[in-house]
């Protein structure tokens, strides 16, 4: 074991948030450091494909940005925050242009913009269909030209607190150098979890495989409480079999949904938007379809035929490839069979308005791992890489401000949790098959009763036994062994962790999901299917007790501005 | 999956390894894997991982062919595993989008799964990405400020930007790349194909700097320009392409003070000339006198073995030379177009 090393900054996860933030540490001349259990560009930010939200164009206003989001969100969005995204947009996304990200442009030479679902005007960036992966690409490259310390390969195995004067705050981590096995203490002055969603507790889903909720769980383990964790966004159009995403910028360039009859039936739903109405509705529209008899094995159609040859080829090319490689399907020639997927999720560590946790000091997040809540309780498409590259910056910003005017006192003593850490590793390796359950088997009964019981539509019976479910998860995580006992690239002892970590974030996503007794964008309960604003217009926050061992609930009141044009209306497509 | 009585199962050959006492010590172990029609190498390795031996070690993360994790040797060339079906190996298929690829013909209904070539190995099919990525930073990967900056953008700008951004980094044309074998110091395709991403970038201001740093040693002129990598390429990069449009563009600006960039001057004024190339002058004319002198060894071999037709430099013209001569002005006139728009990158251009 080696010895504690010391940062300004630490983030944890080096997609587009952890990287855009770690840009604004060194940027200030801070030694600022950033930890992925993959090499950066393996981030999922690479897989974002539509684009990215911002009134740029002088016509555009990002008041109605800002509507467009508030609105989408069901009206649960922190308004404040939502108001700040929308403004910053711009510039952030004139950063990343200026950082040499190549943006598509129209003839004039400006930054190109299509459609997207939700919106009144046509305001999202791309780079064709690869607009995450460009972004990426990008930052990556500014990390290493303003010399980035990046931890590549190496997991988070616990976020460490410490006592000081001030109370409670973060210190550090706790990371495996996955090459080695070793474990390494890291203090931070300050510590930012950008480790994205947890997608992956279902069984269909468009995640990647490490999108397992790894800095959500171990911030809420460390006293920072989650929030809005019930609300998960089934996007409308993952691949039949595999849930692998088609972007919603194929539906953006004019792509019907049809049902097996042939049929479009978005009109029954959404009879101005269409197939370009939110999220939410389009989700629950299709699987209504697939309810009633219109769909074909489970999924219904995406068809982009009308569009024709040359268009496919020159906008859609990578979805065409991902058809034909994934599906079978050539969209030239054949309809995509397609089916509400888990796509994002909403919720996350509850931060203040720039990402500062509003229980843990020292504690920041920033992207999908934060509930910032920018998208309350659905997600715009292309709002997600805009919360990334605003929320990195100013959760950067506010990270570098921390460290240089308002740290306050150091810790008491410095915190020493490698023995703990390794203690739990050991325990892992240890444990005897006979008697002992493999974690394949853990994984794919819980993701599957997700699946079934906690994703498009909901009501009390279901949670109740998907609340089962994860009660027998966590017996038979005390049951689980390892194959592997080595210590080098040992990622069957990584991919246990994971399951570990997303389990409590599974036990958080239902019991938050059976105590908003309501329905509210992607949380659709069935046995209480209106919106109950009286009620229910509050953030949901889910806190690890550690005493006790067990995750309590609380509230976080939505944070408004005033504004009576964000008064909740019902929302029409 | 279908049931398991209708299941149909392949053998998963997979050469795995582990470095005990600094010494990599590796040995194959037989799978017997179900599949259908939508398996992929991935979802049978995930599937032994899951179900027969945790301890079976890999590299993967989104399974769909966007984050380059998963790439290892499948049946003898570099893949994603991700988005490799079984049963297209099984029926010959999985190169059917690569034109000029050919199968490793093995044993019947059996998938041979190694790790990445050019690269060390650290466990199983788990190798050592750092000297790649080594690479990769020394081409300097970020847009430069500088004199060459241009302000203006146009809509048709990025298109060579466009079709090398493309590159996902798996490495697969870097574990391919023949010209690594013989020169691990080479920069390699991937490094080449971002380097050309900044070239082309209307953005980047020190265009010609870059060029004459690519074409010092380990640089463009250490292809051999075997193709390889564009066979490689899961995402149709075409890195040999970028190469070979680096190389236009260093001639271009006279950066012509240099081994690789004589070679090919003397090559093409040798064919047009003669429409045979002359190899004692032309490595005369290359190396110089002194570096000559020290191949002369190498040309006697060869000479004693018949690899030299013609060991007396007298020069002889080939018949139709005038067509050779109308390919060059064909050339002239409709040059390779290395700065307007993305050229297709399919097998075998460049």
């Amino acid at each position: 074991m080696a010895g504690m090393k010391q940062h300004d900054i630490l983030i944890i996860g080096a997609g587009l948030a952890g990287l855009r933030a770690a840009f604004e540490g060194v940027t200030a001349g801070l030694n600022t450091a950033v930890v992925s259990k993959i090499h950066p560009l393996r981030s999922h930010s690479c897989a974002a494909q539509g684009g990215v939200n911002a009134a740029i164009n002088p016509k555009d206003d990002w008041h109605h940005h800002a509507y467009d989001t508030v609105k989408g969100a069901d009206f649960v969005g922190d308004q404040d925050s939502i108001d700040m995204m929308c403004a910053e947009a711009p510039q952030a996304v004139l950063d990343l242009d200026a950082m040499g990200c190549p943006f598509s442009r129209e003839d004039d030479g400006t930054i190109a913009q299509r459609a997207f679902g939700g919106q009144n005007f046509p305001r999202t960036a791309y780079a064709a269909d690869r607009t995450g992966h460009a972004m990426l690409h990008t930052l990556w490259e500014q990390a290493i030209k303003y010399g980035v310390h990046v931890y590549d390969e190496y997991f988070l195995m616990k976020i460490t607190n410490a006592e000081t004067p001030d109370g409670l705050r973060a210190s550090g981590a706790v990371v495996m150098d996955i090459r080695t096995g070793e474990l390494h203490q890291l203090g931070a002055r300050a510590v930012c979890v950008a480790t994205g969603g947890y997608g992956r507790m279902f069984a269909s889903n468009t995640n990647a495989m490490t999108n397992t909720g790894d800095g959500i769980a171990h911030a809420m383990r460390a006293g920072a409480p989650a929030a809005d964790l019930e609300f998960v966004q089934f996007h409308p159009t993952g691949l039949k079999s595999s849930g692998i995403l088609i972007s919603e910028g194929v539906r953006g360039e004019g792509a019907y949904l049809i049902g097996a009859d042939g049929q479009r039936f978005m009109q029954k739903y959404a009879p101005n938007k269409l197939e370009l109405a939110s999220r939410d509705v389009v989700s629950r529209s299709m699987m209504t379809e697939i309810n009633n008899g219109n769909g074909k094995d489970g999924g219904v159609f995406l068809d982009v035929r009308h569009l024709g040859k040359e268009l496919i080829l020159e906008r859609l090319p990578q979805i065409r490839q991902l058809a034909i490689d994934f599906e079978g399907v050539d969209p030239i020639d054949q309809p995509i069979p397609v089916r509400p997927t888990c796509h994002y999720t909403m919720g996350g560590i509850r931060t203040d308005k720039l990402g500062h946790s509003i229980a843990l000091k020292g504690l920041f997040a920033a992207g999908e791992a934060a509930c910032v809540s920018v998208h309350g309780a659905n997600r715009l498409g292309a709002n997600s890489l805009l919360e990334t590259i605003v929320f990195g910056k100013i959760t950067g910003k506010d990270m570098v401000d921390f460290v240089k005017n308002r740290e306050g006192h150091a810790p008491v003593k410095p915190t020493d949790a490698l023995a703990e850490v390794s203690g739990h590793i050991a325990q892992l390796k240890a444990r005897p098959e006979k008697g002992g359950v493999r974690q394949s088997e853990i994984r794919s009964t819980l993701t599957a009763e997700m699946q079934e019981n906690c994703s498009v539509f909901r009501d009390e019976k279901r949670l109740k036994s998907a609340l089962n479910a994860v009660e027998d998860a966590k017996e038979k995580l005390s049951r689980m062994y390892v194959d592997d006992k080595t210590d080098a690239f040992n990622t069957d002892v990584i991919t246990a962790i994971e399951l570990q970590n997303l389990v409590l974030m599974a036990e958080g996503t239902v019991r938050n999901a059976l105590e908003r007794k309501e329905s509210r964008g992607a949380h659709a309960r069935e046995d209480f299917p209106n919106r109950d604003d009286e009620n229910w217009m509050t953030h949901i926050t889910t806190h690890w007790d550690a005493k006790k061992g067990e995750i309590t609930l609380g509230r976080d009141a939505v944070r408004t501005t005033g504004n009576p044009q964000y008064a909740p209306v019902e929302r029409k497509y | 999956m279908p049931p398991k009585s209708q299941q149909k199962t392949t053998t998963l050959r997979v050469l795995r390894g582990a470095v005990t006492g600094g010494k990599l010590v590796q040995r194959t172990q037989d799978f017997e894997v179900p599949y259908d029609a939508t398996t992929t190498v991935l979802h049978a390795l995930e599937w032994v991982k899951g179900e027969v031996d945790g301890s079976l070690t890999f590299r993967r993360s989104c399974r769909a062919s966007i984050c380059g994790s998963c790439a290892m040797v499948v049946n003898g060339r570099s893949r994603l595993a991700c988005k490799t079906k079984i049963a297209d190996l099984l029926e010959g298929n999985a190169s059917k989008n690569i034109a000029s690829a050919e199968e490793t013909v093995g044993e019947a209904n059996v998938v041979e799964i190694a790790p990445q070539r050019n690269q060390p190995v650290l466990k199983d099919l788990v190798v050592d990405i750092k000297p790649f990525y080594e690479k990769v930073k020394a081409i300097v990967p970020y847009v430069q400020e500088g004199p060459e900056k241009e302000e203006h953008v146009t809509k048709d700008s990025f298109s060579q930007v466009i079709m090398v951004s493309n590159c996902i980094m798996c490495g697969a044309c870097y574990s391919d790349c023949t010209a690594m074998v013989e020169n691990p110091d080479f920069i390699g395709p991937a490094a080449l194909a971002k380097a050309y991403r900044f070239v082309s970038d209307p953005r980047e201001g020190n265009k010609t700097e870059r060029l004459k740093e690519l074409s010092e040693k380990n640089g463009v002129w250490d292809c051999t320009r075997c193709g390889m990598c564009i066979d490689a390429c899961p995402k149709g990069v075409a890195p040999m392409e970028a190469i070979v449009k680096l190389r236009s563009l260093a001639i271009e600006a006279g950066i012509t003070d240099n081994k690789g960039a004589r070679h090919a001057m003397v090559f093409k004024d040798d064919i047009a000339t003669w429409g045979v190339l002359n190899e004692p002058f032309m490595m005369l004319k290359t190396l110089g006198v002194a570096g000559s002198i020290g191949q002369l060894g190498n040309a006697l071999n060869l000479a004693k073995k018949g690899k030299i037709p013609n060991p007396f430099p007298f020069e002889h013209k080939v018949e139709g030379l005038n067509e050779v001569k109308a390919i060059y002005e064909e050339l002239k006139k409709n040059p390779l177009d290395v700065r307007t728009k993305a050229a297709d990158s399919g097998p075998g251009a460049g």
